[in-house]
């Protein structure tokens, strides 16, 4: 069982192995679903690779923002570079270029983005050359068995899960709404479009109307709130689940560090058999009120963002 | 260029003459009132009843659950179907291990690159709607993979699907449930955008139009004009305007008729790698 944490930083990425991480993931710069600014340059990736070995533990590249068709010769350039310094695997989205990270030597994560729905999904992915998936946020336990059962794919949760509107890699809201096409070298950067590297600009926490014959109701959101997971991860244990991923590139390494402690010491609370949930999620409620928070901060910038995008 | 459109119910047969083909059924709600893909004795009736090459889509979003009732309909539609549309990829895998047919992968499905698409190819899939979200570089990209190449060239295209339907949380301020809601005519409004909810997708609330540009999309194999909220006049409308586009060129009356068909206004989408609301001129 592993816990996976995010590198944001690389002040991050020391921060979450002290707290008891057994492996980070970092965003290759231009090519994850995150903003640059939470992404790493190659001689941070360098550094980060050394960091968590050193630490006995693992570093995933997240390179699963989908590349432009054409720049599948740049794409090759990061895996030979990627390799070069050792990096244990790769998240990735696109399931043709999959294909490419395997014949490589990668060991491959289909990432949250590939929404991936069912058994049958799971198991093209897994020809394709993903060793392990990461479910969506709502499939259920029993849901998840069936895939690890008829599979025999290794599958990862996020323990950060959402209740969005959409499921995750399914939604163009965003940059329908807008969008900046930009370059970081050679590399195209679509801001504003979550699937394609850029940031999300969550359209669904503006204030909405429904409309009809009449204005029915106005001022509320699409759903799009996140949630720590906790009463159900003895169930996701009993299940089968191999990987609980905690997101959050853009958090405050304070915040992740705490996070990364509490999920440390309840998984191993769980495979003792010794916890006690109410102690538990008292605790996670003053970590979600921060979580909260920092968020809020983040969804306000964003949005002044969007607008001057469009 | 095979020129096609969308039918999604059986209360909206109507209006694709200009067409030479239809994709039948709503692929975003089992329970959607009327839906083709629901009902497959009444799906044999009007692919029967149409003289154009029929394709049936398949719900879009199957969980373990659904996965049965979705080979159930690919088993009866092999039978009469030209083309078996999947949005799921896991059914495209499922089909082109038990069937014979011609497949095609819709626009949700999330085909970016020409890797996917030659990946899709070796599994048998004749045919792919690239990514809504994709410029016409990406798609002619694309198109060099060797599979046929659709586009939405004209209608409301999806921008997301998720779990559930969230429209039907409403139904109490509405005052209608389930399936009746869906019947009322309902968008969600922030500022100047809109969104349109239709079972677990949501919808464009401007047309993509690609009428004044439809010669740089020359290289596609197929051009779809996607009806399926605007009803059977819509598609008889456009269908017949984009006819004449095909083989008369640009007729200014009848690009003044689009906008006029256009309840919220006109976009390109993302061919043009802007903002999918906005609307770049000739």
């Amino acid at each position: 069982m592993e816990l996976l944490a995010p590198g944001g930083s690389i002040e991050m990425v020391k921060a979450v192995f002290e707290a008891g991480a057994d492996s980070v993931y970092v965003g290759v710069l231009g090519w994850s679903r995150r903003s640059k600014k939470y992404e790493m340059n190659d001689q941070e990736l360098r550094e980060a690779v050394k960091i968590a070995h050193d630490f006995g533990g693992k570093l995933r590249a997240a390179i699963n923002a989908v590349p432009k068709s054409i720049e599948v010769d740049m794409f090759k350039e990061r895996l030979d570079f990627l390799s070069s310094i050792e990096v244990d695997a790769l998240i990735m989205n696109d399931i043709g270029l999959m294909k490419l990270a395997k014949e490589w030597g990668f060991d491959v994560v289909a990432s949250v983005g590939c929404n991936i729905l069912n058994w049958k999904e799971a198991e093209l992915y897994k020809n394709a050359g993903a060793s392990m998936i990461v479910a969506d946020c709502k499939l259920t336990p029993e849901e998840i068995k069936e895939i690890i059962d008829k599979v025999g794919v290794r599958v990862e949760v996020l323990v950060h899960a959402n209740t969005d509107f959409t499921y995750l890699g399914k939604c163009w809201m965003s940059s329908y709404m807008s969008l900046k096409y930009e370059k970081i070298g050679e590399k195209s950067y679509y801001v504003g479009s979550p699937n394609r590297g850029g940031v999300c600009f969550r359209p669904c926490l503006r204030k909405w109307s429904l409309v009809g014959e009449e204005t029915y109701t106005e001022g509320f959101n699409l759903p799009n709130s996140m949630f720590l997971l906790l009463e159900e991860i003895p169930e996701l244990m009993r299940v089968g689940v191999d990987c609980y991923k905690i997101q959050g590139r853009e958090y405050s390494v304070g915040l992740i560090a705490e996070i990364v402690r509490f999920y440390r010491e309840f998984l191993d609370s769980c495979t003792r058999g010794d916890y006690k949930m109410d102690e538990w999620k008292r605790r996670l409620v003053e970590i979600s009120k921060r979580r909260d928070a920092e968020r809020f901060r983040r969804t306000l910038e964003l949005m002044k963002i969007a607008k001057a995008t469009i | 260029m095979e020129l096609v459109t969308t039918i999604p119910t059986k209360y909206d047969v109507d209006g694709y003459e200009a067409y030479d083909a239809v994709y039948l059924g709503m692929p975003y709600c089992w329970e959607y009132d009327g839906n083709l893909i629901s009902d497959l004795k009444v799906l044999k009736e009007v692919a029967e009843s149409i003289d154009k090459k029929v394709y049936v889509t398949t719900f879009a979003a199957p969980r373990n659950k659904d996965l049965e009732r979705v080979y159930k309909l690919v088993d009866f539609a092999s039978d009469f179907a030209d083309a078996i549309e999947v949005t799921n990829l896991g059914i495209a895998k499922y089909i082109s291990e038990e069937y014979d047919i011609r497949i095609h992968v819709g626009g949700l499905a999330n085909v970016y690159t020409r890797a996917t698409a030659e990946f899709l190819k070796s599994i048998g899939i004749k045919r792919i709607m690239p990514a809504y979200e994709l410029p016409i570089e990406d798609i002619e990209d694309i198109k060099r993979s060797g599979v046929e190449v659709e586009v939405v060239v004209h209608g409301k295209i999806p921008l997301g699907i998720g779990h559930e339907c969230f429209i039907r949380k409403f139904s109490d301020i509405v005052g209608v449930d389930c399936p009746d809601i869906c019947k009322k005519d309902l968008y969600f409004k922030s500022d100047d955008l809109i969104l349109i909810p239709l079972g677990q997708a949501t919808y464009s609330g401007k047309d993509v139009c690609m009428y004044e540009h439809i010669e740089k999309l020359g290289f596609i194999d197929a051009a779809r004009i996607e009806v399926m909220i605007d009803g059977s006049e819509y598609r008889r409308k456009v269908g017949e305007i984009y006819r004449r586009r095909i083989s008369s060129g640009f007729i200014e009356e009848d690009f003044e008729e689009l906008k006029r068909l256009s309840r919220f206004g006109l976009c390109n989408g993302f061919f043009f790698n802007k903002p999918g609301q906005v609307y770049v001129p000739r």
